[in-house]
């Protein structure tokens, strides 16, 4: 009952006046970082950090994880609208947002998003509330093999999926897993493929420049090829019907909001992770259990809600080895970390004791925040769908404008723009030959992960692949890995259980 | 869109008038945002004390422009120093160090950095030190309460070290303590500080070389214990730990500068407004307070002192690698 008193104090020092407008001011900037491509949670919250040497520790955690926050949600307005991923944490809300914008159910795509984002937020800052010390054990033991393992997962989900085409799956998971290996080794410190000696590659290949390349410029190509610039994206109506139907859409995406909620809150208090390879996961897993799981990609909500629930479940727990361990589980909370230190706090076990006004507060303004944005963004979704009135010949050379900023606002460097142009026209090229590009984009994010925990666990095994396998040693990474093989090949065997299964019924 | 797009576009240019000033009249100020390059990662040592630094310059308007720190981690500093080095002249732009623009010219001839013609060096405001960091309830490190049990039982057992990626300042120091003392350890490399202090505390390594920030948390709670800090003296932050000198193994001494440099081939005047400018950040109240309780020691250094130490420190460098290799 302890928690109980602490987070009522959390939820009050977040509701006082000064706390409270921070919170909105921070969700609303949260909001347009988000959504512009480019600018992101991490770049939002760099911005912002001196401005918080002004203000108590308390506001400055609550303002900026508001910015954090609102950026989840914001990110998913430009999947939608534009096509273009707002931030990287809502690539994997184009794979269905765009669609289903592009068939005319913008709303409902916006809903889901919106929806979605406070159902996985809120789940897991209640997960947070309740199990932060014992989740900080488990990310406490959560090592390279386990990491490794849980990566084949997440590859597993997309090359297990009865529907694609699985030579053209792993070919394009091998594009991404190829372009991820440029830059700097992690074992040797040595540059890796520095193509021409040109220095823009040392700093690897940023995985927004290829999502914003294929997604933004590739399917703007796409879009002049198919309609020879007659777009017509009718149905702009805002009633009470659109709306019902908006939330009728919902109900089908139960699973998607578990799955987004668990698995991101999971993914996200594993160090290094983040929001990014949980809503990528998220949208694999959910398409993987669905039963329509040919229809993701056409546009489903389902397709939205998974990631869009993964990314804010999974921010909010990337916050609790922040906390209570002292290392960052997303890039944004590397950069809040280093925030938490110049405030003059020390992250680390003993913070719940010391600063409880600052924990309880932060997890307070969590609940405060998940509701306005919530607020914020049914309210203005008619704002949003103005965008859809835009005719394609002035869209089309905005959409551009901001693919250019938004490859170039990352590194601030003109080689990643030309490298988004490139991947852009190569997008084009492999959707007109009928690849998944997806698969590559999912590589390339947790292509560096995967290599690392790799790389770290040979090291520890001596070159033994054994490491993942061993049930009594290493218990929770071989679980994890045998997991992932039956994954692996479930679709294989998928059609011969059903013809047995029909046999047993038929008999 | 539109309406929070405006909204935002709001506040973010009223945030941008506020913290740009109007410019003084001194010989040489800022004419625009004076890049800060970070050659490390968001979130690490270098990355904390930059944007300390331009916290402070912002908080009391030490500056006529805005500090912005952008981090270009690739290739072991190598793409920043690579930034900065075609930036020559360039009144605008300063560099961050952390000890790998000593060792990156030597492991990369290939970028073909000159360290000593590339650069201006400005001031030396801090120096980090290492210590030798054990978990309280480490399996493989039980009963292990001194220096010289651990120098012990590294030899006999092959350990498992956690650092922060391969030809990092950690990784050299265990190879200059295998000279010294005659152990070898499995070196496994995480990304940053942070994730190494975790891997230990996480029962994956047996020990690691980190900064006293990096392991803080860690320390003050109690789930790990430094065995020796590589300096002369003790540090008031760690009262028990001692130093190395007093073991009586003086040649176990290693230092991370944290120090400014600009791009080569600016005007006396340039370098003579940002060195003052790093001065009065150096005694900044705020400043101090901060580096003091991490741990670190504050020893301001410029001119021909500082010249001096980098070539001695450069010369080091380049004998610790080759004796690594």
């Amino acid at each position: 009952m302890e928690t109980v008193g602490f987070l009522l104090d959390g939820i009050f020092t977040s509701l006082q006046w000064f706390n409270l407008a921070l919170l909105i001011f921070g969700c609303l900037i949260g909001l347009f970082v988000g959504a512009m491509p480019g600018l992101g949670s991490v770049n939002g919250v760099a911005i912002l950090i001196p401005i918080t040497f002004i203000i108590p520790p308390t506001a400055a955690i609550i303002f900026l994880a508001a910015v954090y926050y609102g950026a989840m949600y914001g990110g998913a307005i430009s999947s939608v609208m534009l096509g273009i991923p707002g931030a990287s944490t809502a690539v994997a809300t184009v794979f269905d947002g765009r669609p289903l914008a592009v068939k005319g159910e913008a709303m409902t795509a916006l809903t889901a998003a919106a929806v979605g984002s406070f159902v996985g937020g809120t789940v897991s800052v209640i997960l947070f509330t309740l199990f932060a010390p014992p989740l900080a054990e488990v990310a406490l033991r959560f090592n390279a093999p386990e990491t490794f393992a849980l990566m084949v997962m997440a590859f597993a989900t997309f090359v297990g999926l009865g529907g694609d085409d699985v030579p053209k799956t792993i070919f394009s998971i091998l594009i991404g897993l190829a372009l991820s290996t440029i830059g700097l080794d992690l074992i040797t410190g040595k540059p890796r493929l520095i193509f021409f000696n040109i220095p823009g590659f040392l700093h690897g290949i940023n995985f927004l420049v290829l999502a914003i390349g294929i997604y933004g410029i590739g399917e703007m190509l796409w879009t002049l090829e198919e309609t020879k610039g007659k777009v017509q994206m009718s149905k702009l109506s805002v009633n009470m019907k659109e709306v019902g139907r908006a939330f009728g859409a919902l109900k089908k995406t139960i699973m998607a909001m578990n799955i987004g909620s668990f698995l991101g809150f999971f993914v996200g208090i594993l160090p290094a992770a983040g929001a990014t390879p949980a809503s990528l996961m998220s949208y694999g897993i959910t398409k993987q259990l669905s039963k329509n799981s040919k229809e993701f990609g056409e546009g489903v909500p389902a397709g939205v809600v998974a990631p869009e629930c993964a990314n804010n479940s999974a921010s909010t727990g990337s916050m609790l080895p922040m906390l209570t361990l002292g290392i960052p589980g997303s890039p944004t909370t590397a950069i809040l970390l280093g925030g938490m230190i110049l405030w003059g706090l020390t992250p680390g076990p003993l913070l719940f004791t010391q600063e409880p006004e600052f924990v309880w507060g932060l997890i307070g303004s969590l609940y405060i925040a998940n509701f306005f944005t919530l607020v914020l963004n049914i309210a203005l979704i008619p704002a949003f769908l103005m965008v859809l009135r835009i005719p394609f010949a002035i869209l089309a050379p905005v959409i551009f404008v901001l693919c250019v900023t938004g490859g170039y606002a990352p590194t601030q460097s003109l080689h990643d723009v030309w490298l988004m142009l490139l991947f852009g026209f190569a997008g084009y090229i492999l959707r007109k030959l009928d690849y998944p590009v997806a698969p590559a984009v999912l590589s390339i994010v947790l292509g560096p992960l995967a290599e690392k925990a790799l790389r770290q666990s040979l090291i520890l095994s001596d070159g033994s692949m054994g490491i993942f396998f061993d049930v009594s040693e290493k218990p929770i990474a071989a679980v994890i890995m045998y997991i992932a093989i039956v994954l692996l090949i479930m679709p294989a065997f998928g059609p011969l259980y059903r013809r047995l299964f029909k046999k047993k019924q038929t008999a | 869109m539109s309406i929070i797009k405006k909204l935002a576009l709001v506040v973010v240019s009223l945030s941008l008038v506020a913290v740009s000033s109007v410019s003084s009249a001194k010989p040489f100020s800022p004419k625009k945002p004076v890049e800060l390059i970070i050659p490390a990662g968001q979130g690490g040592g270098a990355d904390e004390i930059a944007r300390l630094v331009q916290g402070v310059i912002e908080k009391n308007d030490y500056a006529s422009k805005p500090v912005i720190p952008i981090n270009k981690s690739g290739g072991s500093g190598g793409e920043a120093m690579t930034y900065v080095k075609k930036k020559a002249g360039d009144e605008h732009t300063l560099i961050i160090t952390l000890n790998n623009v000593l060792t990156t010219p030597v492991n990369q001839p290939e970028l073909g950095i000159d360290f000593f013609n590339d650069f201006t060096p400005l001031a030396r405001l801090i120096t980090d030190t290492f210590l030798v960091w054990i978990a309280t309830e480490g399996k493989n490190t039980a009963g292990v309460e001194t220096f010289d049990d651990f120098i012990n039982l590294a030899k006999g057992n092959g350990l498992v070290m956690g650092g922060t990626g391969s030809m990092s300042e950690d990784e050299l120091l265990l190879g200059m303590m295998r000279g010294q003392f005659g152990f070898d350890a499995k070196y496994v490399p995480y990304s940053g500080g942070g994730a190494v202090a975790k891997g230990l505390v996480g029962g994956e390594s047996d020990f690691t070389l980190n900064n006293p920030s990096e392991q803080m948390g860690f320390y003050q709670s109690g789930d790990s214990k430094a065995l020796v800090m590589m300096t002369p003296e003790r540090n008031p932050a760690f009262p028990e730990v001692p130093s190395s000198y007093e073991l009586g193994y003086p040649d176990l001494e290693y230092y991370m500068m944290r120090a400014f440099m600009a791009p080569a081939g600016i005007d006396a005047e340039v370098e003579k407004y940002y060195t003052g400018l790093l001065h009065t950040v150096y005694h900044d109240d705020e400043f101090q307070t901060f580096n003091i309780d991490d741990g670190k020691l504050m020893s301001w250094l410029e001119g021909f002192g500082l010249k001096d130490f980098l070539a001695i420190e450069y010369e080091k460098h380049g004998e610790i690698i080759k004796n690594f290799n």
